[in-house]
């Protein structure tokens, strides 16, 4: 038997892992700063599936505004993108 | 259909992304995509430690006026981990702030973001 | 009995004080006079606590789950288990936090020299430092434990970086992004052992499973034997990442390195206390910690022996003693564990004297090179004369402390049936003389070879007081050499409980 709060959970899953490939594969740091961000959102769901709401909600804000502001502050005081040589 | 329950289909997403933050920090040449695989690495020993506690079918641990406190102990999620995760997240964003404080002062020393040059290039 | 325990006074004020010099001193930022007051004042009031404090426990949520005489007392809840954030202040401790609160107060009284600016934040990120220290020995629950081990490691990162130079900067980043493993794995030892056991705290996890058959899940008790032992060597040094530590310490400043060395010694002993306590009865525990204490020894001394640079043999030379004292406390008898005590405490002593000796140089000296131009001691006779009689200590000399804790530690090392331990301990104490002295000779004693013109050397004139500290260091290791029962009543206590009572902190 499958719902469908299982089923958006078992897609959550598969999001967080294709996220996080994705973010490190691509390119333009800043672009890999929001996935990155996005992957947590899918983390924060799964949290939340896992009856863990407080983290859910902590994760969905750290997750998504903290953590790519911090990085995407050192990206705007580096380089966006990644050097080839 | 093989039926696969919630709790290993997220150990498994948890030790992905334990593998692939490690296998990042490791092999990625970029400091900015070292800090990204940082934040994946911690982003799974939480998920980790919140599946260790997730009890099928049960309800979240918060006990509810009016409900029956014999049953709670069954029914409720373990909060053992979730418990150390709050912590966890915290100190994810505190090394997350240090580790791009320590790759600002670098880049600014050498002008490089290349870890091969950064790390291992001229002494001094 | 457990009712009737009351919280220490002392212990939140040894938590607190710090931390809030730490903010007071970040809001003053720039105002060099303020912070030198505010911060000597607040170190000589720690210091002043813990010498006065009485024993005892203070804890945050629940009771204490064991009484004072070991009895268990287990009160039933609607939870089954219950979350006792405890800390304890003992003998052991006592001591310890005293020599912290010392050095804090040598290191924060000299440090005002050293940077142009920035100079709130610097001495601030000290505070903390010696925060984590003394939190990391009285703790008695994992839960602190962890948070304490993290925070500690991200102060390193701080302090080093703090000496602006590009090595550091690459140091401290190492070293943190190392810490993502390790506190990752001491947060994943610690859900395995509230998921086992059920309690945060130390003394109650013990009790459990003494108590308790595991029976299957006794294999989880490996893993996170395995993790905490992963925080261990990383938070103290030891072998396989022996080059991240001694990085950091080579490149922080001298006076800084002082704290950083005290506080892995002090991680060191916290968490091999608890290894000990909780997983002394696994086998092969103490057999992997004891060829972990052992490869440190060897590695550090002989990376010590080949380096060129005063800073570089130091840094070597600490991370091979830091070997010094785990060898004791995972040799697990009641005479190792007080070896492993007295050496940390002696160590943190002797290696300070050379650290403020090696700072010295940085003044009076264009480096700190063995190379460099030499004949300090005909420019400045008494830092010679505090170096050599430092090296001496180090070396374990007969009328220094180096040589009443290592001949404890071979004693202990040949009643425990180790004779291969106890000819390491010796030949690491030749090769700390040997490396030591290579270097001493050529910057101290050897003729000069290149005069430099007068006061041309350095920019900033060195700190005053300097032979004051030094010669308070060289007396606290000269009384300790002489009367060692001055220390081993403080320490004999803790290694017996320990040994015989794992449950009582």
């Amino acid at each position: 038997m499958i719902d469908t709060f299982m089923t958006v959970a078992y897609l959550m899953v598969v999001a967080v892992t294709i996220g996080s490939v994705a973010a490190l594969l691509q390119k333009d740091l800043l672009r890999a700063a929001f996935i990155s961000g996005a992957e947590s959102i899918a983390l924060a769901f799964l949290f939340h599936a896992l009856l863990a709401p407080d983290l859910g909600l902590t994760q969905a804000v750290v997750g998504t505004v903290l953590m790519p502001g911090i990085i995407i502050l050192a990206i705007l005081k580096t380089r966006r993108d990644e050097e080839s040589d | 259909m093989i039926e696969v329950s919630l709790q290993l289909l997220t150990f498994l997403a948890a030790s992905l992304l334990i593998i692939i933050g490690i296998a990042g920090m490791l092999f990625l040449d970029n400091l900015i995509k070292k800090l990204i695989s940082f934040t994946l690495l911690s982003d799974g020993v939480n998920l980790a430690l919140v599946s260790l506690g997730y009890v099928p079918g049960g309800i979240v641990p918060i006990l509810e006026p009016g409900a029956s406190i014999s049953d709670f102990p069954k029914e409720a999620a373990l909060i053992f981990g979730p418990g150390i995760v709050l912590t966890n997240i915290v100190i994810g964003v505190s090394t997350t702030a240090i580790l791009a404080a320590l790759i600002i002062m670098l880049y600014k020393r050498y002008g490089t973001l290349k870890a091969s040059k950064v790390l291992k290039g001229e002494m001094e | 009995m457990s009712e009737t325990v009351v919280n220490l006074w002392s212990i939140p004020l040894l938590v607190v004080i710090p931390i809030l010099t730490a903010i007071v001193l970040n809001l003053l930022y720039n105002r060099v006079r303020a912070i030198r007051v505010a911060s000597v004042v607040s170190a000589a009031a720690l210091l002043v606590v813990s010498i006065v404090s009485p024993y005892g426990l203070q804890w945050f949520t629940g009771q204490p789950g064991v009484a004072s005489d070991g009895s268990y007392t287990y009160s039933t809840s609607i939870f089954s288990w219950k979350l006792s954030l405890e800390y304890y202040f003992g003998p052991l401790q006592q001591i310890l936090i005293f020599t912290s609160s010392l050095l804090l107060l040598f290191v924060v009284v000299i440090s005002t020299r050293s940077l142009k600016k920035d100079f709130g934040p610097y001495v601030a990120i000290m505070f903390l430092t010696y925060f984590s220290t003394v939190a990391v020995i009285m703790v008695n629950d994992f839960y602190h434990l962890w948070i304490v081990v993290e925070i500690g490691s991200l102060l390193v990162a701080g302090l080093v970086a703090a000496s602006g130079a590009g090595s550091a900067q690459k140091a401290a980043l190492k070293y943190t992004f190392f810490s993502a493993l390790s506190g990752s794995g001491l947060a994943i030892a610690l859900a395995l052992i509230l998921g086992i056991t059920g309690y945060a705290n130390i003394s109650d996890a013990i009790s459990f499973l003494m108590m308790t058959d595991l029976g299957n899940m006794y294999n989880v008790l490996y893993i996170s034997f395995a993790f905490l032992m992963l925080s261990w060597i990383y938070a103290g040094g030891l072998a396989p990442i022996h080059p991240l530590k001694s990085d950091v310490y080579r490149s922080a400043f001298p006076h800084a390195t002082v704290l950083l060395q005290a506080q892995s010694k002090v991680m060191l002993v916290a968490i091999g206390l608890v290894l000990l306590r909780m997983f002394g009865g696994l086998p092969f525990a103490r057999e992997a910690m004891l060829s972990i204490s052992l490869l440190t020894m060897i590695l550090g001394v002989v990376m010590a022996l080949i380096q060129t640079d005063f800073r570089w043999i130091l840094a070597y030379l600490i991370v091979s003693h830091s070997g010094l004292v785990t060898v004791g406390i995972s040799l697990g008898t009641p005479l190792g564990i007080v070896g492993g005590l007295f050496q940390a405490v002696n160590d943190i002593v002797y290696m300070s004297v050379l650290l403020l000796c090696c700072e010295m140089l940085l003044y009076f000296n264009n480096g700190t090179s063995i190379r460099s131009s030499g004949g300090i001691a005909k420019k400045v006779p008494w830092l010679a004369a505090f170096a050599i009689l430092g090296a001496f200590a180090a070396s374990g000399i007969p009328p220094f402390n180096g040589f009443q804790s290592e001949l404890i530690l071979i004693q202990a090392a040949l009643g425990g049936g180790l004779p291969e331990v106890a000819a390491v301990i010796l030949m690491v104490s030749v090769s700390t003389f040997i490396a030591l002295f290579r270097g001493i000779y050529s910057i101290f004693l050897k003729p000069s070879t290149n005069p430099l013109p007068e006061g041309s050397e350095s920019a900033s004139s060195p700190p005053r007081g300097m032979p004051i500290i030094l010669g308070i260091l060289v007396a606290i290791t000269l009384i300790l050499g002489v009367y060692p029962q001055l220390a081993l009543d403080f320490l004999t206590e803790s290694a017996v409980k320990v040994v015989y009572v794992p449950w009582v902190p």
